[in-house]
């Protein structure tokens, strides 16, 4: 099979297209999604190609949306729905966090809700708060729901075909600052990737930067600028997935540098670094050199005019963060 | 291709003449009041209501205003000054026709196609660019999105920016109002995509039961997006969702500001009588949903076209020149006048400072917590250091 060089979007729809066309119970439904191919065009051309039974323009009603998505999951169909920002997706939040992940331990087993709800993530566009929210954490808490969010062409083909065959409820946050602006080559094999697998993007020696979404790009310049300006050698996580975690590789990494500093462009408290900061402390406490550092967006809404620039975590902050943290001394 | 659409003609929401888009050519049939027909003239429907020459005046140019505020925030965002624009082309006669027919001290919970709301209430233009332009010294403080816009001393409540969420706010408050026995109304405008939310459904059932002096209004402009109205229900109207909760309702033509008034006024003085309204103005948006819309993919240029023909702006130009109360001078100058005051306007507001990262921690509370206090200062610091 040759490679194609497709961006992230093309991606994601080719991710939805290899499974719409390999079982017939995946269907796709949302806002604008069918004859409009959505509002960022990640749905193009899905309508015309698999009919509007299956790639379906839904009314303006997110809870509408997921609540009969969970009914047609419970018929034993696999539906994915795209909500047209993260901003918009607590409206159907009772209907995702307790409905779609109950049903099956609330029927004993007996039910499933196999589901993707896609959540166009992440800020960098602009926005304003409901257009570039990091609200990933509030789906963190109760279990029963796996997050899953892609940051390269390839994850975000092969993590949408894995959460579409997942068995349960998948939240795919995707990050809409990468939609277009990042392209790769990749194989459309049809292969799905392995949920709970993190990927170290940096092998390093000094600290470990554990990060996800599309920030782990601006951790990346800000290694190599560190390994070529002073030396600092950073290894880099990219979770990928939140739920599950991929604890082997966190500890492997930690134990080894001793160091850890967490960035995420979601706020700080109750933020993912914050499970992060407690696993470390607990399973890895005898080798960390200093304490675990976290960079993150404050507690307060993503600011219009100047939340891009100074709101969301940008490569200075993450910076000082791994400077502060090799200069720490007890 | 994606979604070039050649299938049937379908009229935006509620039908109107078979095979037409537009349904204001036979309004009696589709049950849409109307005062003036395309020309301007009197379709001997609903009375023409009592409005002095001054008052049209001041209506006519206010729509005119407001399409040229249009106008130059598109010009804005293509060139990269204003990051993101909401356009209102077509849309000026339900706003600013229904906020003239409320008091000033009566609340409006605004969408984000309405600013001539603001400046009906005395903003100054200047403010209306300082918000497109995100900038510190405007009621929000830069944080909207641009023509996300409100002002609590003209009484205008900000949009929640979620479509429609608001609507029950609205209620909630007149609601409020009624409790304590004051006589301010309230006036809420939402699209046709927004009577989908369970919060559309929700507001209604409350109005049933609870009557506050409260006024609906459904700007159905025929499209949510890329969403026709058509798609949005299957019901004939969106005024007789009013029925389901047994809340007064009617159809007007939107784009007949005299039509939007009566409507409104009357709304009104029911809203204090035990009765609110939902008022469906069938209307339609010329434009782009917003700067990042792209209609080409799912509109046929036939059918803006055909609702072109029924600008409200030219229907309300002939309507005042057959009363003798406009003519072709006055028209170059409002718009001569329009462009000088928006050049002063931007260029006033884009002097402006952008605000200050410090301040993107105010108003989270009333008094900021230590949490943020922290916050704010490693914040600071970073930025500090960085730069
Ligand atoms: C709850 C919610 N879902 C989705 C969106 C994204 N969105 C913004 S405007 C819009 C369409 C609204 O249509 P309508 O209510 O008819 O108003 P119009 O834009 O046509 O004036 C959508 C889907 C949103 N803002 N809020």
């Amino acid at each position: 099979m040759k490679a194609r060089r497709l961006n992230v979007m093309e991606a994601l729809n080719a991710g939805m297209a290899h499974e719409l066309e390999s079982d017939a119970d995946v269907v796709l439904m949302g806002e604008d999604v069918g004859r409009a191919g959505g509002i960022f065009r990640t749905t193009s051309g899905l309508q015309q190609r698999f009919g509007s039974a299956r790639v379906i323009d839904t009314p303006l009603d997110e809870k509408g949306i997921v609540a009969h998505a969970v009914g047609m999951a419970l018929y034993g169909l696999r539906p994915i729905v795209e909500i047209q920002f993260s901003g918009f997706i607590h409206d159907a939040f009772e209907h995702i966090m307790f409905c779609a992940t109950r049903y099956r331990w609330a029927s004993g087993g007996q039910y499933s809700c196999p589901m993707v709800i896609r959540s166009p993530s992440y800020g960098g566009i602009k926005g304003g708060f409901w257009h570039s929210q990091s609200c990933e954490a509030y789906f963190v808490h109760q279990g029963g729901i796996k997050i899953l969010t892609p940051a390269t062409v390839d994850d975000a083909y092969r993590m949408m075909i894995a959460a579409i065959r997942d068995p349960d409820p998948v939240l795919l946050v995707e990050p809409v600052p990468l939609y277009r602006a990042l392209s790769d080559e990749i194989v459309l094999d049809g292969q799905a990737a392995e949920i709970g697998r993190a990927e170290v993007v940096r092998a390093g020696q000094d600290v470990s930067v554990l990060t996800y979404g599309p920030i782990r790009h601006q951790v990346a310049k800000v290694a190599d600028d560190l390994a070529a300006q002073t030396g600092i050698d950073v290894e880099i996580i990219d979770l990928r997935c939140l739920i599950p975690y991929d604890i082997g590789c966190i500890l492997d990494s930690v134990t080894k540098t001793g160091r850890a500093v967490i960035v995420h462009e979601a706020p700080l408290s109750l933020g993912f670094g914050a499970e992060l900061a407690a696993v470390i402390q607990e399973k890895a406490f005898g080798y960390l050199h200093t304490p675990v550092l976290r960079v993150a967006a404050p507690d307060v809404p993503y600011h219009f005019s100047i939340g891009d620039e100074c709101y969301r975590p940008d490569a200075g902050r993450i910076r000082i963060a791994i400077e502060r943290i090799m200069e720490f001394e007890h | 291709m994606a979604g070039k659409r050649k299938s049937g003609k379908k009229p935006a929401a509620g039908g109107g003449r078979a095979g037409g888009y537009c349904p204001l050519g036979d309004a009696v049939r589709a049950g849409i009041r109307q005062v003036i027909d395309a020309q301007g003239r009197l379709t001997g429907d609903l009375p023409e209501p009592d409005l002095d020459r001054d008052t049209l005046i001041r209506l006519y140019e206010m729509m005119v205003l407001v399409r040229a505020i249009d106008e130059r925030g598109w010009v804005l965002q293509r060139s990269g000054r204003v990051e993101f624009w909401i356009p209102h082309k077509g849309l000026e006669a339900v706003h600013i026709a229904a906020t003239m027919a409320f008091a000033r001290n009566d609340w409006i919970f605004l969408g984000y196609r309405h600013p001539g709301a603001l400046l009906l209430r005395g903003a100054a233009l200047v403010q209306l660019f300082a918000q497109f332009f995100g900038r510190r010294d405007e009621p929000f403080k830069g944080r909207r999105l641009p023509t996300l816009m409100g002002d609590r001393r003209l009484n205008v409540v900000p949009m929640t920016t979620q479509v429609g969420s608001y609507i029950p706010h609205a209620c909630g408050a007149a609601w409020g109002a009624k409790i304590k026995g004051d006589d301010t109304r309230f006036l809420t405008f939402f699209g046709d995509g927004a009577t989908s939310r369970g919060e559309f459904h929700s507001a209604l059932n409350f109005a049933g039961i609870f009557k506050p002096p409260v006024v609906f209004i459904c700007e159905n402009n025929g499209w949510a997006v890329t969403t026709p109205a058509s798609a949005q229900t299957a019901s004939r109207t969106f005024a007789q969702k009013g029925d389901a909760y047994a809340v007064r309702n009617l159809r007007v033509d939107g784009n007949d500001p005299l039509a939007v008034y009566a409507a409104a006024r009357e709304a009104r003085d029911l809203a204090a009588k035990e009765a609110p309204s939902l008022i469906e103005a069938v209307t339609y948006r010329l434009g782009f949903h917003t700067s990042s819309d792209n209609p080409d993919l799912y509109r046929e240029p036939e059918e803006v076209e055909e609702w072109a023909a029924w600008d409200p702006l030219i229907r309300t130009c002939k309507y005042l020149e057959r009363k003798g109360y406009w003519g072709k001078r006055q028209e170059a100058d409002l718009w001569t006048r329009c462009t000088r005051d928006i050049d002063a306007a931007v260029e006033q507001a884009e002097a402006m400072p952008l605000p200050d990262p410090a301040s993107m921690f105010d108003d989270t509370f009333e008094q900021m917590t230590w949490m943020l206090e922290e916050q704010k200062a490693a914040l600071l610091g970073d930025l500090e250091r960085c730069s």
